[in-house]
C-alpha cells in the first residue's frame, strides 16, 4: 500500500493533525510517522490520485492545520512513497538537512503576492506618455479605425509599452515590499501577472508586511495586488540558489548542504 | 474535526484566489526524489489555457481597439449616437464586472479556470463580436 506524504515536521511538533481527512474520496485519515527527531505527515495514497480540486485543497488544508501550530516543510502536491518504511528511511538519511530547514522556517509563514495592471488605467498611462502611440491611434480613428495592418502596428506599440511598464511596476512593487519580509522567492513569470513573488514573513510581525501591501495598493492604484496567506512556506523549503541581491536574510539560504 | 479549506487558504490576507494558491501547491514545496509524483497532465493544460499570450495578433487588435475606445471616452468626437459605440461601452462595463469576479474568491478550481477562459474570450471578442468564433477557434488550434 503506497503512502501519500503531506509534509515533514519535528517530532516535537505540538499538534500534528492526526486523524484529519486527507486526500482521496472518501478522505484518507492523516497519520504521523516518527523517526528520531522528525515526523512525516502522511496518509494512505488513494489509487489513481489526480490533481482534482478537492485533493489539492485537502493537501493544502492538512498543511495549513499542521503549520498553524508549528514549523512544517510542505511537500509539493502528489508525492507518493511506496510504503511507510521508505519515508522513515528518507527522514533518517536526510535528518540534518530537514532539521536545519525546520529551524530556519520556525515561526515563519509565506505570503504570495501577485499583481496585474488594471488594463484601462495602464492604457491611459501608455497613451499619455507616448506621443507616437497617441498619434497612431488618432490616425487610425480618423480613418474609421484603421486598416488591419494599422491596428496591428498600433497594438504592437501599445503591447511593447505595456510590457515595459510591467517590468517597471514589478520593480516598484518589489521595492515597496521586499524590505518588509525576511526572504523573497520570485515565482515563475507568466503573462497572467506582472509580479508573482512569495515572501517569508515572521508570523509575529505579519501585520507590518500586510501594512506594506496596503500602502503599495494605495501608492499604485493602477495595479491590482492580490495577496494569499498565511501559507505553509512552500517556496522556502529548499535553500534558494539565486536569492535576489539586496534581500538580507540570515540563515535561511545558507548552510544546508 | 471540521475543516473549511476555502477560509483557511484565504488566511488574513484579504480576497483569496484559489488559483493563486494552487499554483504554489502544484509548483512549489519540497520534492523528494525517492518518491514518485502523481501525474499532473490535466492541470498543466488548464494552466496554459488561462495564461493568455500577450504577444499575439489577438492582443494587438484588442489593444488597438481599446485605445480607440479610450480616446472616445476622454474626448468624444464621434457621433455618440453610433450604435457600435454604445455596444462597445456596454461590453466594456460587463468586462469590468467579470474581472472583479475573477479576482475575488473563486469557489472552485474549475470555476476559476472557466471564468478565466470566459473572460479571455470575452475580451478578445468584445470589440468585434463577429470575429469571436474565428478568434476562439484560433486559440484552440494554438493550444493543441
Amino acid at each position: 500500500m503506497s503512502t501519500y506524504v503531506y509534509g515533514i515536521a519535528a517530532s516535537s511538533h505540538p499538534a500534528l493533525p492526526e486523524g484529519m481527512g486527507g486526500v482521496g474520496d472518501p478522505p484518507r485519515p492523516v497519520r504521523i510517522l516518527r523517526e528520531g527527531e522528525l515526523a512525516a505527515v502522511v496518509s494512505e495514497a488513494p489509487e489513481g490520485l489526480r490533481p482534482k480540486r478537492r485533493d489539492l485543497l485537502a493537501h493544502q488544508s492538512v498543511l495549513s492545520e499542521a503549520g498553524a501550530a508549528g514549523s512544517v516543510l510542505p511537500m509539493r502536491f502528489g508525492s507518493v512513497a511506496p510504503d511507510d518504511n521508505s519515508i522513515t528511511g528518507v527522514l533518517a538519511e536526510r535528518a540534518e538537512h530537514y532539521k536545519e530547514r525546520l529551524r530556519a522556517l520556525e515561526g515563519r509563514v509565506e505570503y504570495n503576492v501577485k499583481a496585474n495592471h488594471v488594463e484601462e488605467a495602464v492604457l491611459h498611462q501608455v497613451m499619455a506618455q507616448s506621443p507616437d502611440i497617441r498619434g497612431l491611434a488618432e490616425a487610425n480613428r480618423e480613418s474609421g479605425g484603421g486598416s488591419y495592418d494599422d491596428k496591428i502596428r498600433l497594438g504592437e506599440m501599445v503591447a511593447a509599452a505595456v510590457k515595459a511598464r510591467e517590468a517597471d511596476d514589478a520593480t516598484a512593487l518589489r521595492g515597496a515590499l521586499d524590505s518588509a519580509a525576511e526572504d523573497v522567492s520570485v515565482g515563475p513569470e507568466s503573462t497572467g501577472w506582472l509580479a508573482n513573488v512569495s515572501y517569508l514573513v515572521d508570523r509575529e510581525s505579519a501585520e507590518n508586511f500586510l501594512a506594506a501591501v496596503e500602502q503599495a495598493r494605495k501608492d499604485m492604484p493602477h495595479l491590482e495586488v492580490r495577496i494569499n496567506g498565511p501559507l505553509p512556506p512552500y517556496s522556502f523549503v529548499e535553500p534558494g540558489p539565486a536569492e535576489p541581491a539586496g534581500t538580507v536574510v540570515s540563515g535561511t539560504d545558507t548552510g544546508a548542504g | 474535526m471540521t475543516v473549511v479549506p476555502a477560509q483557511q487558504t484565504g488566511g488574513g490576507g484579504g480576497s483569496s484566489g484559489l488559483y493563486d494558491v494552487l499554483e504554489l501547491v502544484l509548483d512549489r514545496g519540497l520534492v523528494i526524489d525517492a518518491f514518485v509524483r502523481v501525474s499532473l497532465v490535466g492541470i498543466e493544460i488548464l494552466k496554459i489555457d488561462v495564461r493568455v499570450v500577450v504577444a499575439s495578433v489577438d492582443t494587438y487588435l484588442r489593444f488597438a481597439e481599446a485605445c480607440n475606445r479610450l480616446d472616445l471616452e476622454a474626448g468624444p468626437r464621434k457621433d455618440p449616437g453610433l450604435p457600435d459605440l454604445v455596444g462597445e461601452m456596454t461590453e466594456s462595463g460587463a468586462r469590468g464586472k467579470s474581472k472583479g469576479a475573477l479576482s475575488g474568491a473563486a469557489e472552485t478550481i474549475s470555476d476559476a479556470f472557466k471564468q478565466a477562459r470566459d473572460e479571455g474570450s470575452e475580451r478578445q471578442g468584445e470589440s468585434r463580436p463577429r470575429a469571436r468564433k474565428s478568434t476562439s477557434a484560433r486559440r484552440k488550434e494554438e493550444q493543441e
